[in-house]
């Protein structure tokens, strides 16, 4: 990581007088200093050591002993040959994929269609909205016994409700059915994740100005129109941050499954997170988890490339 | 992490006069007052972790919830005023024991006295952050042999325990009266009453099989007894037991969402009828109790063929060590905390309260004087098996082998036998 | 802001959809006032109300609400303070490692708590910060001060420089500028980085587990663990505590979504 002191030079044309522009570099670079050091002081401080532990976990023998006595022997890639051939990991993997992709279209299509809708004013529209947050508000541990509960195959509310309606005979095995489970998981997440998108792109709507959408009208640009060619393009920077977002902490969830499903049935719901979690914590084998767990960050690590480059791209424009 | 004494970002000029001449001043005194009182924080980096007195020992356990907090605190009171020292607990959920513990050790703050699930304890005691009983001279004598083998590592005692418990058959005795069944003790009987007792409101038996250890606990009694080594687990009689559990699901007789359940939940569906029978443990008794209307016994979980096999049921409950945690003058008082606490009265006290069995036989009757209803369990205890006794350290791989194949199997996603030979890789 | 035609539809609209979205909420409520927990064959409406777990979540929860909320609002002061400048600094300054800036942070969103937690554990117990509220709150912000740079920044790239330029020509130094003319205009993007800072540390477990050791410092997320036992959940307990703890928060949210104002950059240029 960068540290504070090395300074952006100037952009300013050629200097008339060079000590004034000596004194202007000093200020960018005290002003540059003030506004980013604290951040990136804490960030190095707290995230510094565990990246580099983790990292460095990944190439040893580190079990329960090492806690203890300090001892963790080289593996050089012993551990990440075992998680890879693992019969686990193509399973794991593929879920892991298969939950992001849900996750991510299903929150943010359905984020993008809240914020739509409570872009304009309408009674109670302000009251509305925030008891959109609602979902992140409740503690995980609350929210997946609840789903549980609503989930159940015999007497949760969602397969009563469709029992009674006729839509099934029997009650649908959400969570138990090896091919439902990771449907519903990412249902629930999808449901956990509607409020971060909704708000943050709400907010992002809030910054096109109006006068836009006026010009538009006055040029005969429909609803779905002025959409494609003044919202979206507006909204670019904002939605690339949530998307890249969404798929780092998606990638990241942990406790939602685990309350769910406990990676079941069968390893049905299990992915690279739950199985990091799982080598780590369950059987104490934290060389091989931290070896996934490096595994997701790269993952991770293509999706923020590819944010980085559009980025820089839209700064650009 | 060396970020000791980490110093605040200095050399900036406060205060001045108007802003257009000194353009960063205020910027300055706001970063500057922000960044003091962390400063401060940081600089308290000299400051001691509080050390306790020479007479306080620090316990860690996992009763956070009544009746095992009052009981168990009681007791450990008990012993320490027989000793003449203080004690300051702290109590953790059960699932996080484990991390706190791992913490402690790292940080070199592990607590006098521990309290350790004991299939957990040869793995920690294989890290040599425990102390051996013979060295501190805590009787080890008079254990059933599960307790013992649980608490054996390398042929030398870690830990043990006060008391125990292990799962059994309870039955709603209307509902099998209505039903004209009599309680199983075949596996063949159980079958047919699980048919016999299933109703579209109403399951026959519900029993845990989730992915979690709770599951592999709940699959070890038919396992066993039916003459399954966790050494090997892909075997005949292992299928076999596997078979008996997936026709359970596989023919309604069992929710399919036994594959989620904790045992806490199976207890649920018991208490709101939706059960006749469950596969539980004797902590669930209190809660029984209490419920109007009621009515349940208990009975030891059938086994294929009684005349030839025994009903092997596997130990549970806690076991309490001593780490090393390198203060000899304070391992020793906790050593003789410990014997107080594990002495015959402090031990039937608790197991009176608690709903488990004293851990030495010779206390038996005198347990069942008192709460004659543990029958059943106490039977039970005598030749339960400790699930670290074969593979010690080695046992978390084999019970996330076993729990994998009771999804597998339970889910359809395979046979018995299969299900067993696939998570077999795993081990 | 233009209201919509037809203004009553879209309230009956808006109030369907949030009904279908919240409904595991209700769920959460009905639960928690269901006599002894009942939480199998939960009727669909609490018809006779046991407050049992009210009395218990109240007896019990008070200190660790304060806590939790004192927590939560010093997480979010000091991630805006620390996450604001930071954030504008990245998005106008153009400084030519910035994108290395980004990256280290994207790079930190990825790392999983536990791994966090851990690190922090063997750290604070030698710096003696454990069970300690500012010690809970540098920790939680490490969920806040990535995230609100992000956002913010990326709410803060369509700021108009020429604003700045005004402000600068007028004769006011970089900070003056940006405390009073950038922070009022990008009220928007404080406003979310402040919600969801303050969202996070509030539901917050891992740090509020890890970090504390004894019950002086409880934030209210550890106290519903409690109920939660080896054998025995005490599911109305929970819910109770649950409701009860989303009560201050939703309150702070609605009054903040007020400020959530439109077309903010819209008159400044001009």
């Amino acid at each position: 990581m960068t540290t504070t002191t090395a300074p952006a030079p100037a952009r300013t044309a050629a200097p008339p007088v060079a000590p004034r522009r000596r004194a202007r570099k000093r200020t960018h670079r005290l002003v540059t200093t003030l506004f980013l050091g604290p951040a990136v002081l804490y960030l190095v401080l707290f995230y510094g050591y565990p990246v580099v532990q983790n990292v460095v976990m990944g190439f040893q023998h580190y079990t329960i002993s090492t806690f203890f006595t300090g001892d963790a022997p080289w593996a050089g890639l012993d551990n990440y040959r075992e998680v890879v051939t693992s019969p686990l990991f193509r399973t794991a993997l593929v879920n892991t994929l298969l939950f992001t992709v849900g996750s991510i279209a299903g929150q943010f299509v359905l984020g993008l269609g809240l914020a739509l809708f409570f872009r304009r004013r309408f009674p109670l529209s302000g009251l509305l909205r925030s008891l959109v947050l609602l979902p992140w508000l409740i503690p995980l541990i609350v929210a997946s016994a609840v789903w549980k509960w609503l989930l159940d195959t015999d007497s949760g509310a969602l397969n009563r409700l469709l029992v009674s309606t006729g839509l099934t005979d029997t009650g649908v095995p959400w969570l138990t059915s090896t091919s439902l489970a990771l449907v519903a998981v990412i249902a629930v997440n999808v449901w956990i994740g509607i409020p971060f998108n909704a708000v943050i792109l709400h907010g992002g709507l809030q910054g096109i100005p109006d006068e836009l959408y006026e010009a538009g009208a006055l040029d005969g640009a429909t609803r779905w129109r002025a959409f494609r060619h003044i919202t979206w393009p507006m909204l670019r920077p904002v939605v690339s941050v949530v998307l890249v977002l969404g798929v780092v902490y998606t990638l990241k969830v942990l406790d939602i499954i685990l309350g769910l499903t406990g990676g079941g049935p069968a390893n049905a719901t299990q992915t690279l997170a739950t199985q990091s979690y799982q080598l780590s914590f369950a059987t104490f084998d934290f060389g091989q988890g931290a070896a996934v767990s490096n595994i997701l960050i790269v993952i991770s690590l293509v999706f923020a490339a590819v944010y980085l480059r559009l980025n820089r791209r839209a700064v650009d424009e | 992490m060396q970020h000791r004494c980490a110093s605040t970002t200095g050399g900036i000029p406060a205060g001045g006069p108007a802003w257009h001449d000194r353009p960063v001043s205020r910027r300055a005194v706001t970063a500057a007052g922000l960044l003091a009182p962390l400063a401060a924080l940081l600089a308290g980096c000299g400051a001691e972790r509080s050390a306790t007195s020479p007479r306080t020992l620090r316990v860690l356990d996992t009763y956070t919830n009544d009746p095992d907090r009052t009981v168990v605190g009681a007791a450990l009171d008990a012993a320490a005023a027989k000793v003449g020292v203080t004690l300051e607990r702290v109590s953790v959920g059960g699932d996080s024991l484990i991390q706190r513990v791992l913490q402690q050790g790292s940080s070199g703050t592990l607590p006098d006295i521990l309290m350790l699930d004991n299939p957990d304890l040869q793995q920690i005691a294989s890290t040599t952050a425990l102390r051996p009983f013979d060295a501190l001279g805590i009787p080890t004598d008079g254990y059933t042999d599960g307790i013992t083998a649980a608490g054996t590592y390398d042929g030398r005692v870690y830990g043990l325990a006060p008391t125990v418990n292990t799962i059994a058959l309870f039955y709603d005795v209307p509902a099998l009266e209505e039903a004209g069944v009599e309680p199983p003790t075949t596996w063949d009987e159980l079958r047919d009453a699980a048919a016999a007792l299933t109703r579209p409101d109403r399951y026959g038996i519900a029993f845990c099989g989730a992915a979690t250890y709770e599951g592999t606990w709940q699959y070890l009694p038919f396992f066993w007894s039916n003459g399954g080594d966790e050494r090997r687990i892909a075997s005949p009689e292992a299928a076999g037991a596997l078979d008996l559990l997936a026709d359970l699901v596989g023919q309604g007789h069992a929710s399919t969402s036994v594959l989620n359940w904790s045992q806490a939940d199976v207890k649920d569906q018991f208490v709101a009828g939706r059960a006749a029978m469950m596969v539980n443990g004797p902590w669930q008794i209190p809660e029984l109790s209490a419920v109007d209307g009621l009515e349940y016994d208990v009975v030891t979980l059938p086994t294929r063929d009684p005349s030839t096999q025994e009903a092997v049921a596997p130990l549970g409950g806690e076991v309490w060590t001593v780490p090393a945690t390198g203060d000899h003058a304070k391992e020793k008082l906790a050593a003789q905390v410990l014997t107080e606490f594990l002495a015959d009265d402090s031990l039937l006290s608790m197991a009176e309260q608690r709903s488990t069995v004293p851990g030495r036989p010779a206390l038996t009757e005198a347990f069942l004087g008192r709460r004659p209803e543990m029958a059943a369990f106490a039977d039970l205890i005598q030749g339960a098996r400790a699930r670290t006794a074969e593979l010690g350290p080695e046992w978390p791989t084999t019970a996330t082998a076993l729990y994998t194949a009771v999804q597998l199997a339970l889910s359809g996603q395979a046979g018995a036998a299969d299900a067993l030979a696939e998570a077999q890789e795993y081990v | 802001m233009n209201t919509v035609r037809h203004p009553w539809l879209h309230t009956a609209a808006g109030i369907v959809v949030i009904a279908v979205l919240l409904f595991p909420i209700y769920w959460m409520v009905n639960a928690s006032l269901q006599p002894n927990g009942a939480t199998v064959d939960t009727s669909w409406f609490p018809l006779s109300p046991d407050l049992t777990g009210y009395r218990t979540a109240l007896a019990e929860q008070g200190p660790n609400l304060a806590t939790s909320l004192v927590v939560a609002l010093g997480s979010v002061v000091l991630s805006l303070v620390i996450a604001v400048p930071a954030a504008y600094a990245l998005a106008q300054f153009r400084l030519r490692w910035a994108g290395w800036v980004l990256f280290g942070i994207l790079i930190s969103q990825m790392i999983p708590g536990i791994v966090i937690a851990n690190a922090l554990y063997s750290a604070y117990a030698d710096l003696g910060l454990l069970n300690s509220i500012p010690g809970l709150i540098l920790a939680d912000s490490t969920a806040g001060i990535p995230f609100a740079i992000l956002i913010c920044r990326a709410l803060m790239q369509a700021l108009p420089p020429a604003i700045v330029e005004a402000a600068l020509v007028d004769g006011a130094g970089p900070v003056r500028a940006f405390v009073s003319v950038v922070l009022p205009v990008s009220r928007n993007a404080l406003i979310t980085a402040a919600l969801f800072t303050f969202l996070f540390t509030w539901s917050d477990f891992l740090f509020a587990l890890t970090l504390t050791t004894t019950e002086d410092v409880r934030p209210v997320t550890l106290g519903i663990y409690n109920y939660l036992g080896a054998y025995v959940n005490d599911w109305s307990s929970v819910m109770a505590t649950a409701v009860l703890a989303s009560v201050p928060a939703i309150v702070l949210l609605v009054v903040a979504q007020k400020y959530v104002a439109a077309g903010a950059t819209g008159g400044a240029v001009k």
